[in-house]
């Protein structure tokens, strides 16, 4: 195997990382990329990995829950290495100041030195990046937006969570524990991959055009030129004061070819709405309506093998409102039970990035 | 004024895309994240300022 899965649920970092070594020691580690709960301390847990494969690339981030081949976790570390058969030549960077778009330049200087070629002229299907940023900068947008405009080369990721408290996330790279950061890292594969976004909603046929927002804070003003919770309220036909409960069940989506890009309500605040991800003025959005992530998870993956024939590793960045929901409906254990013949590895995120910045949904990287 | 907003959607993407379909599929999904439908504009569509100005931060990263 060129990509092994492990994970470890040992209450101490270094036993953890131990138990990882241990896993991994058949395989001559290029690549090492690791998720770890908030349980564990992110300068120590960084230095560790850093310290257990000192020949690797070694990144990864803090969570809100972990994602291993064949089961969901908490307090654990979940993590994936790569020789150099999988990954033939990686380079990470790390932008400190993730608002700040000349740190993705610099990054991109990087990428382009190591590689010898201009970000623009990298080819989509031989490269791809990984992003992982601290899941409360709210900067998300802005980072993958200008990834974009910089490359076509296609960036997949999270943001990384703290277990539910809300309080400091973390990114890890070189040994070290950043905040207010992203961690990009550009691969060469040495086998083909693909990618997948699954999102669990049918498309209603309610509308919803933003006529008014705030773009930085996430809050949409006003829908339709009504206010937003009451103009979201009557698209649904129901009260507003019933508006909160159907947040989960209800977000709303760009649809683009038919897919949507969900956008998820957080909370109201006066009249307005505030979302887990920006939402652009003159935007129309579909009112969604929730179905079932197992059944559209195994399809999704079904498909990914249909395509590549067969999948020797996967990354699996899964919003935790997914995770919530599957924790309701106890069925974390059948979602995990569909990466049991999978290699993978994978986090409960705040938040997903494939293109853009997206919510409700998981992003995968699927290798061959 | 009008039409310029079509003329600059359809450029940015001849230039990124270079009749690269999938590649035109992805910077038409990019415009529309940002709040620009290429779908929405025309050669006859007025000329939006906020809208060019878009437009134009893009035109110097998207070369």
């Amino acid at each position: 195997m060129n990509i092994v899965s492990a994970y470890s649920s040992e209450e101490s970092v270094d036993t953890a990382v131990q138990d990882l070594q241990e896993q991994f020691k058949h395989l001559d580690a290029k690549m090492v990329i690791y998720f770890a709960s908030s349980v564990h301390a992110p300068e120590i847990i960084s230095q560790r990995m850093q310290e257990a494969f000192p020949a690797a690339a070694v990144f990864g981030c803090s969570t809100a829950g972990e994602i291993a081949m064949g089961r969901m976790l908490k307090n654990s570390v979940t993590a994936m290495a790569f020789n150099a058969q999988a990954i033939s030549e990686v380079e990470v960077a790390v932008v400190e100041n993730v608002q700040d778009e000349s740190g993705i330049e610099q990054a991109f200087a990087s990428f382009e030195k190591r590689f010898g070629a201009a970000m623009l002229d990298l080819n989509p299907r031989r490269y791809v990046g990984i992003v992982l940023v601290d899941g409360l900068s709210g900067a998300e947008e802005k980072l993958i937006e200008k990834i974009g405009d910089l490359t076509d080369v296609t960036f997949i990721g999270g943001s990384a969570g703290d277990d539910l408290k809300f309080v400091s996330t973390h990114v890890y790279a070189n040994g070290k524990s950043y905040s207010n950061a992203a961690i990009l890292a550009l691969l060469k594969p040495g086998t083909e991959f693909s990618f997948i976004k699954t999102q669990s909603f049918n498309i209603l046929p309610g509308k919803l055009v933003v006529t008014k927002a705030n773009e930085a804070s996430r809050e949409v003003v006003e829908f339709d030129n009504k206010p937003a919770a009451a103009a979201y309220a009557e698209a649904l036909g129901i009260p507003v004061e019933d508006a909160v409960g159907r947040f989960t069940h209800n977000p709303v989506g760009l649809v683009i070819e038919g897919e949507p890009f969900v956008r998820s309500p957080q909370q109201i605040k006066g009249s307005s709405m505030l979302f887990y991800c920006s939402v652009v003025e003159g935007m129309e959005l579909s009112v969604l309506e929730s179905t079932n992530i197992i059944d559209d998870t195994r399809t999704a993956l079904d498909e990914a093998k249909a395509k590549l024939g067969t999948i020797s590793g996967l990354v699996n960045f899964n919003c935790i409102l997914r995770t919530l929901e599957l924790e309701q409906k106890q069925t974390t254990e059948e979602y995990g039970g569909l990466f049991a013949d999978i290699q993978t590895a994978g986090f409960s995120t705040y938040g997903e990035q494939y293109i853009g910045h997206i919510n409700q949904t998981a992003t995968m990287l699927v290798f061959k | 004024m009008a039409g310029k907003i079509k003329m600059m959607i359809d450029s940015i993407i001849e230039q990124r895309a270079k009749n690269n379909t999938m590649l035109q599929g992805v910077i038409k999904t990019k415009l529309m994240l940002k709040g620009i439908d290429p779908k929405k504009y025309a050669p006859h569509s007025n000329d939006d300022p906020a809208i060019i100005s878009k437009l134009e931060a893009l035109v110097k990263d998207f070369k």
